[in-house]
């Protein structure tokens, strides 16, 4: 204990007084609610202990030291009371109760371990993608939840209930004057089927799997009245659609809130990075000769490239006129002809999808074929024209922080696009382009001929889309990584080692991720039971790709930062949603519904189902949403968002000019401190000479 | 290590736990123990005074390879040589577990980084520092460049040395500094 007290450095008492002038507040405070009333002292004096002991684990006094201080506070103590050893007893009882619950949630968490694991064999990116793809496993889940509380467990129940109970009435609208060929809808062909044709069904949705909870076209359009409680499935159905993309939307917002505070914290990635990498790069949690030896190789990798990058800056400065003009003249080339492979690959699909609709009276595995072939063209060239990107980037000569992000949003902007342009080729195939009078359209308002039941065709559609993901995925895995694994591990040819084992790129994963989940958004409204397979599907995702890292993959020499990172993929993750809400919104509100299938087989579009629900409301009701829909209420709702909106910008730049501010001022305070010990050795000097004397 | 129970009376446990971020148990004891079964006893009573050497502390699994697993437990030990009593010991866990705040992890984290213990972070610790970082795979003239730029960005009263204020406000802001400067035992 007394090695402690001699081993005083300057330093430990510079870290003294600062904690101890940080604590001071804390302490005046307590002073003053003990001097105000005497019999809430003992109450205060026990909060106080609690307050000195936290206080004491913060200092960094060696543990001989923090005990032996600790015994003097508590000597210092007033005597103990029943009621204090009570309420002492009581606190250290809540103490162990927290450190233990803390260990319970841990534990409960949702592959909190595996996570931490990758997270230290492979950095924070690439954790990153596992935290990503666990935050959609359960936003998924809960959709499910929500969708099956409502539409689907109704649905089964009042089914299977409806005629037996004799107070409930339920009403089976069928339209009273719509033609008769409009309700023709046959999902299930009669006759000899070849055995292998369910597993095809199985596949693509159809036939035996098309009449089920699966799709859209199974739910009825029952409206269950009983003396008190009354349950209309379309309009839950329909409710429950809208509640879950908006459920979906704060959540994402939610988390981008959290993860955007932290980057905004940080100032931006690009102020401090190599004080940040120097003092920050090394991950003590780090286990392992091999993941040590990789983290030291990441570490250096992150320092060269950001060396380099300055080299590049440097030459970029140095670069005569015509030079400039010669490489902006180029990128602008190349930003047209990226453009020009995107719209080949959009020309593709549109082809495809076409081609499949038109042909698909096929039988065996040639029809399963023309059946996803619109997915098939959309994987083609989702992996075919980022590769070809990649080859523009290296003639473009950005930097590489630049040539990663333009990489990313090229590829964002196909694979969401692609799946635009399969839903506009479809909508444009149901609705016969817009032109009611043609003859497939005339009958019923949309293409009875070809689609019978539309919404579930839709459904189908995003069904088959999912499940090839997954499969391809699959495949790519167990056809692609493990051999290559297996070459480079057993054949030592140089170009096989230069080849090397599969990277694991975070940004093509993530992507990856973020058109599933766009899919399913998209096709939630059309195919209930969605939710809970790509629930499933990205379980099954996680453990994949958890395989496929620990044993064939080496870590992304280029990695990425996993607090902007986490933004990004969120934003990535809004522009889908937004996608998905716009399909949503345009089949709910512009497309006559199926006449033949579906919840809302009476009315002229589905939308129409909230209006005249509306109207069995009481008036008071009624008149309070009418005002709220009417322009008298969105218009001064509007000003005022604006008004708030403005309000918080200003007040985030005036705290960003105040943070600046006190940095200058941080400066200041050192350079005035060199200044003071300066002017003190000359005043000591000025003083010792004439005593010397 | 046997099923031998580690002995403590109950205010020692107090005492401890009311000084620790991280959870004592006999599996910590037992860790400190298995490192030198014969010089360490079990029975923590009468507070024996023992210490182990530096040679033994760094042969623990998870500060093995840790490049900075000397300057660690040097920064942990009193005479500043990297003997480790036991409550030095539990101390070092205690600060590099995920419930530490950030101003004491950044406080040892200072002292870890000062090479030379002068209470500045200059030229010289930095070079070490990232020489270990990097195994010394980087060029002298990459070395000297990366550490001007790192003095330059933290230094913000222009001594042309990181004093520990300009330490703790770079570390401000780094998100990721906590979750790294975390050893899990």
């Amino acid at each position: 204990m007394d090695g402690g007290l001699q081993r005083e450095d300057p330093g430990a008492s510079y870290f003294r007084e600062s904690l101890r002038l940080r604590r001071r507040p804390s302490r005046v405070s307590n002073q003053l609610n003990r001097d105000s009333s005497s019999d809430e002292d003992e109450e205060e004096d026990e909060v106080d202990g609690e307050d000195q002991a936290r206080e004491l684990r913060n200092t960094p006094f060696s543990m001989a030291l923090k005990k032996a201080v600790r015994q003097a506070q508590l000597m210092k103590m007033p005597v103990v009371s029943s009621s204090n050893s009570w309420k002492m007893k009581r606190s250290k009882i809540l103490r162990q109760l927290k450190s233990s619950a803390r260990d319970v949630v841990g534990y409960l968490t949702l592959w909190d371990k595996t996570l931490q694991k990758i997270g230290g064999n492979f950095g924070g990116g690439v954790q990153s993608y596992f935290l990503f793809l666990r935050f959609l496993v359960v936003l998924n889940f809960l959709s499910f939840l929500l969708l099956a509380a409502f539409v689907i467990i109704p649905s089964i129940i009042f089914s299977r209930v409806g005629t037996s109970f004799s107070n409930t009435s339920e009403t089976l609208n069928l339209c009273a004057d719509c033609a008769a060929e409009c309700m023709e809808y046959e999902p299930n062909p009669q006759g000899l089927r070849m055995f292998y044709s369910y597993f095809l069904d199985l596949l693509s949705g159809t036939h035996f799997m098309e009449y089920t909870y699966l799709f859209y076209g199974y739910y009825s359009n029952t409206v269950l009245e009983d003396r008190n409680f009354s349950y209309n499935i379309p309009l839950a159905y329909l409710l429950t659609a809208v509640f879950y993309l908006a459920f979906c939307l704060v959540c994402i917002i939610a988390r981008m809130g959290t993860a955007a505070r932290v980057a905004v914290v940080t100032g931006g990635s690009t102020v401090g990075n190599y004080s940040m990498i120097v003092f920050c790069g090394w991950d003590y949690g780090c286990l392992g000769d091999r993941a040590t030896k990789l983290k030291q190789r990441n570490v250096l990798y992150r320092l060269q490239v950001d060396l380099e990058e300055e080299a590049l800056k440097r030459r970029a400065a140095a670069r005569t006129l015509k030079q400039r003009v010669l490489l902006y003249s180029l990128r602008v080339a190349m930003f047209f002809v990226a453009l020009g492979l995107i719209i080949a690959a959009f020309v593709g699909i549109f082809e495809a999808t076409n081609f499949s609709q038109e042909n698909r009276q096929e039988e065996g595995f040639l029809s399963l074929l023309l059946e996803y072939l619109p997915s098939i063209v959309i994987t083609a060239g989702n992996f075919v024209v980022p590769m070809l990107c990649d080859q523009i980037a290296l003639i473009e000569r950005y930097t590489p922080s630049t040539t990663v992000i333009l990489a990313l949003l090229r590829a964002v902007f196909l694979r969401l696009m692609s799946l635009a342009i399969l839903l506009i080729t479809l909508w444009q195939q149901i609705t016969c382009e817009g032109d009611t009078e043609s003859q497939n359209c005339k009958l019923c308002l949309y293409n009875h001929v070809d689609y019978p039941c539309w919404e579930t065709r839709l459904g189908q559609e995003m069904y088959k889309l999912t499940l090839f993901d997954f499969l391809v995925s699959v495949a790519v895995l167990v056809l692609v990584e493990f051999p290559r694994r297996m070459v480079v591990d057993n054949w030592s040819n140089k170009l096989v080692q230069w080849f090397g084992r599969q990277q694991f790129t975070v940004p093509a994963n993530v992507l990856e991720l973020v058109y599933g989940q766009t899919v399913v958004w998209t096709g939630a409204l059309f195919c209930p039971l969605l939710p809970l397979i790509s629930v499933v599907k990205f379980v099954l995702f996680f453990y994949f790709k958890k395989i496929n890292l620990f044993n064939n993959c080496r870590p992304a020499l280029r990695t990425f930062r996993s607090t902007t990172s986490t933004v990004f993929f969120l934003m990535v993750l809004l522009i889908g949603w937004c996608l998905a809400a716009a399909v949503v919104i345009y089949s709910i509100a512009e497309i006559h519904p199926s006449i033949s299938c579906g919840p809302f087989r009476v009315s002229s579009n589905i939308w129409s189902i909230v209006p005249s629900s509306i109207l069995n409301l009481s008036e008071v009701t009624q008149e309070f949403l009418f005002f709220i829909g009417s322009q008298a209420f969105a218009i001064p709702l509007c000003v005022l968002s604006c008004v708030v909106m403005c309000y918080v910008i200003v007040l985030a730049a005036a705290y960003g000019k105040s943070v600046s501010l006190l940095r200058k001022r941080l400066k200041m305070e050192g350079r005035d401190k060199q200044f003071l010990v300066k002017q003190i050795g000359e005043l000591t000097r000025k003083l010792q000479i004439p005593n010397s004397e | 290590m046997g099923n031998k129970q580690t002995i403590f009376t109950d205010e020692q446990l107090d005492a401890y736990q009311v000084s620790l971020f991280v959870r004592l148990s006999s599996r910590l004891h037992g860790r400190y123990h298995e490192l030198a079964p014969h010089l360490v006893p079990m029975d923590y009573t009468n507070e024996p005074d023992c210490k182990l050497p530096l040679a033994l502390i760094v042969n623990m699994p998870e500060l093995k390879e840790n490049p900075f697993r000397n300057r660690i437990v040097e920064s942990f030990s009193e005479d500043g040589q990297g003997n480790l009593s036991f409550n030095e010991f539990v101390d070092m866990f205690s600060v590099l577990s995920e419930m530490a705040p950030r101003e004491l992890k950044a406080i040892y984290a200072f002292k870890i980084y000062d090479f030379n213990v002068d209470n500045y972070l200059c030229k010289e610790d930095l070079e070490k520092t990232l020489n270990k970082l990097t195994k010394e795979e980087l060029t002298p003239e990459e070395v000297e460049l990366v550490c001007e730029k790192a003095i330059e960005e933290a230094d913000l009263d222009g001594d042309n040395k990181l004093s520990f204020a300009d330490f703790e406000n770079m570390i401000s802001r780094a998100p990721d500094f906590l979750s790294t400067f975390h050893i899990r035992i």
